[in-house]
């Protein structure tokens, strides 16, 4: 008989490496704050409103977390947000 | 100094006195700095595991510094198109180099904060240029790259 892959021997790996990611945003004295909301609606696809919202939790808050999910993804959106020479980070979100 | 939206999108630059002319020429060079200062605020780290800042290194940061590179070559080319006309400088950013110049331009401004340790305090200063005191010129600069960024960030608006 032929050997068969198990398809289920790493379903428990998988499910940690699907976990949700957040991109986080943080302050930058020196970025100016409508050059910041043009990055938020060109990389993320955020509406003027909303990137004007995110951009405005950042200055107050020093951070703002702009997206949430796979790891993949949110990797290439702090890669974009580098592009553009923001403050981005990844960070796990927390399991519910 | 004018500045005005050309039929074809382009962001023209009129009357630059020889001063502000002088400080965009410098904008690729004070971009390009090598300080590690602005080395890692250009290249931040994207988190706390230590597999992905090796990653980030080694993939990414290349890839970072060629875009960076390749902004600041497009602001030189255009800047080496501008004219002088009795002492004052005209040059046109073409729409399609926005981009870049928006690049090379928080390129420098960064750089110049990262190399003076500038802060939020330092930002809200009287901005009279003083070009005898280094400090004054650069918070100065960084300003007037500001101001030539809010006028390209209007225009994609």
């Amino acid at each position: 008989m032929p050997a068969v892959d198990v398809p289920d021997a790493r379903t428990h790996e998988k499910t940690g490496v699907d976990a949700p990611w957040n991109v986080v945003v943080h302050n930058d004295p020196i970025n100016l704050m409508s050059y910041v909301t043009l990055v938020f609606r060109k990389v993320l696809g955020f509406s003027k409103e909303k990137a004007r919202e995110h951009m405005l939790e950042v200055h107050r808050h020093g951070r703002s977390i702009v997206w949430t999910g796979g790891r993949e993804k949110a990797e290439l959106y702090v890669q974009q947000l580098h592009s553009h020479l923001l403050l981005a980070t990844l960070e796990q979100a927390p399991q519910s | 100094m004018t500045l005005s939206a050309t039929d074809e999108g382009a962001l023209a630059l009129e009357e630059i006195p020889a001063f502000l002319f002088q400080l965009l020429k410098e904008i690729p060079a004070r971009a390009a700095s090598d300080d590690p200062r602005v080395e890692s605020r250009f290249y931040p780290v994207p988190g706390e595991d230590d597999l992905l800042v090796e990653d980030w290194k080694s993939l990414i940061q290349p890839e970072l510094q060629e875009l960076f590179l390749s902004a600041r070559e497009v602001v030189r080319t255009d800047l080496a198109t501008a004219s002088e006309n009795s002492g004052t400088f005209a040059m046109e950013i073409p729409k399609n180099h926005m981009e870049s110049w928006l690049s090379a331009l928080n390129q420098a401004r960064l750089a110049i904060a990262g190399e003076n340790q500038f802060e939020e305090k330092d930002m809200a200063e009287d901005l009279a240029p003083d070009p005898s005191d280094a400090r004054s010129l650069a918070l100065f600069e960084i300003s007037f790259f500001g101001f030539l960024q809010e006028c390209l960030v209007k225009m994609q608006d």
